[in-house]
C-alpha cells in the first residue's frame, strides 16, 4: 500500500528534475523580427515572440493570421515566417570542434523562408527541412517553402 | 479564402462542430457556387542566398526524389504519396505572392568587426581605435540585441597566459560598449586564446593579424 506514494513521489522528482535539465539546455537562437501574433512553444509554455527571446533546441514558432517572424541562430542560420505558420526547431547542434553539425527544423504548414549558415557551409547532409508531404536536404544555399497539405 | 482545411480544423474541437463541418464541407461541392480554388500543394523553391551564391536542396518522399540547383526553380509536392515535380521556374511576381510575407521578416545578416591589438597588450592599433566609432554607429543603428564578443591572441607564451590575455582583450572591447550604453545582457563574451588563429602559424610566432577581437552584431 505504501509503495503507490513512493512510485509517485519518485516519478514528480523525476519529472521536475528532467524539467529543470530541460530548463537549463543553452540558447541557440533569438528572435530577431517580430510582427502580430508571434509565439514560441516550449514544453507546455507559450511565450510571446518578443525581440530578443533566446531560442532552445526543440522550440515551436508559431505564427497567427497578422504574424511574421525572423529568427537566427548560433551558427548564423536564418529562418523566417509569413502568416500562419509553425515550425519546430528539432534538432541543433553546433560545435565544429568537435566535429557535431546538425540542423532539423520540421515544418507543420505555412511560408517559411531559410538562409542556411555555417552547419551547411561546413558539412553537405547536416541540414534538412522535414514537412508533412517531402523532406528537404538543404547544401548552402536559400530555400523558400509552403507547406499545403490536402 | 477560407479553405475546407480551416473549417475542419477550427470546427473539429465538438462533433456538432464536426457534422456542421461536414455540411459546410458539402455545400462548398454544390453546383451554382464559385469553383474551387487550384489544388493544393507544397513549393519547395530555391533562390540564391544573399551574397548571390546557389546551391541545391534535394526533396524526396517515399515516392520520388528531386534535386533543384537552379535558382528561382522550384519542385512541387501534393501529398506524401505523390512524387516532387521536376524543378520549373517560377516568375517573380509568383515568388513575390508566395513568399513576399516571409521575406520581408528575414533577419539582416550579422555585422562583423575585427579590433587589432599591440603585441602582448589589451590596448588597440591607432586604426582598430579608429574603427570603434564605425561600431558604435552600426550598434545604434541596427538596435542590436545579441553581440558576440570574442578575444584572440598570436602563439606567442603559454596556452594558459594566452587564455587569459584574450579575455583581457574581450573585456576590454566589452566595456568599451557598455560605457557607450550597450545593455551588458547583450554581451557574449567569449576567451579563445591562441586556439582559432585567424593566420594559421606554428607555435611562438608574432603575428599581428592573430591579436584581435572579433565582434558579431545581430
Amino acid at each position: 500500500m505504501r509503495a503507490l506514494p513512493v512510485v509517485a513521489v519518485t516519478m514528480v522528482l523525476v519529472l521536475v528534475l528532467f524539467g529543470a535539465i530541460a530548463g537549463a539546455s543553452s540558447p541557440i537562437g533569438l528572435v530577431k523580427v517580430t510582427e502580430g501574433m508571434a509565439t514560441v512553444q516550449r514544453g507546455n509554455e507559450t511565450l510571446p515572440a518578443r525581440l530578443g527571446l533566446a531560442l532552445q533546441e526543440g522550440d515551436v514558432l508559431r505564427t497567427g493570421a497578422d504574424g511574421r517572424l525572423g529568427v537566427v541562430l548560433h551558427d548564423d542560420t536564418r529562418l523566417s515566417l509569413g502568416p500562419e505558420s509553425e515550425i519546430q526547431i528539432d534538432h541543433f547542434v553546433f560545435a565544429p570542434a568537435k566535429g557535431r553539425l546538425g540542423l532539423v527544423v520540421k515544418m507543420v504548414r505555412g511560408v517559411m523562408a531559410f538562409v542556411s549558415g555555417n552547419i551547411a557551409k561546413l558539412s553537405h547532409d547536416a541540414v534538412r527541412v522535414e514537412t508533412p508531404v517531402a523532406i528537404v536536404g538543404v547544401r548552402g544555399t536559400q530555400l523558400l517553402v509552403k507547406v499545403e497539405t490536402q | 479564402m477560407l479553405s475546407g482545411k480551416l473549417w475542419y480544423e477550427r470546427c473539429r474541437g465538438s462533433l456538432v462542430g464536426g457534422c456542421l463541418c461536414l455540411m459546410l464541407l458539402a455545400s462548398c461541392a454544390a453546383p451554382g457556387l464559385p469553383p474551387s480554388p487550384a489544388p493544393k500543394q507544397s513549393v519547395f523553391l530555391l533562390i540564391p542566398d544573399p551574397e548571390g551564391k546557389v546551391g541545391n536542396i534535394t526533396v524526396t518522399n517515399r515516392t520520388g526524389t528531386q534535386v533543384v540547383d537552379q535558382p528561382h526553380h522550384a519542385s512541387t509536392v501534393r501529398s506524401s504519396d505523390d512524387a516532387p515535380s521536376p524543378p520549373s521556374a517560377l516568375e517573380e511576381t509568383e515568388i513575390k505572392r508566395i513568399f513576399g510575407e516571409a521575406l520581408a521578416a528575414q533577419p539582416a545578416a550579422p555585422a562583423r568587426f575585427i579590433l587589432y591589438f599591440k603585441d602582448d597588450s589589451e590596448e588597440l592599433t591607432p586604426d582598430s581605435e579608429a574603427l570603434l566609432a564605425e561600431v558604435f554607429r552600426t550598434l545604434r543603428d541596427r538596435g542590436a540585441l545579441d553581440i558576440s564578443v570574442i578575444g584572440h591572441t598570436d602563439t606567442i607564451g603559454t596556452r594558459e597566459y594566452n587564455y587569459q590575455l584574450s579575455l583581457r582583450r574581450a573585456r576590454k572591447v566589452a566595456d568599451l560598449l557598455v560605457l557607450r550604453g550597450v545593455d551588458r545582457n547583450v554581451l557574449d563574451i567569449e576567451s579563445h586564446g591562441e586556439d582559432n588563429l585567424l593566420v594559421k602559424t606554428g607555435d611562438q610566432v608574432r603575428e599581428p593579424r592573430n591579436r584581435r577581437v572579433e565582434i558579431t552584431v545581430w
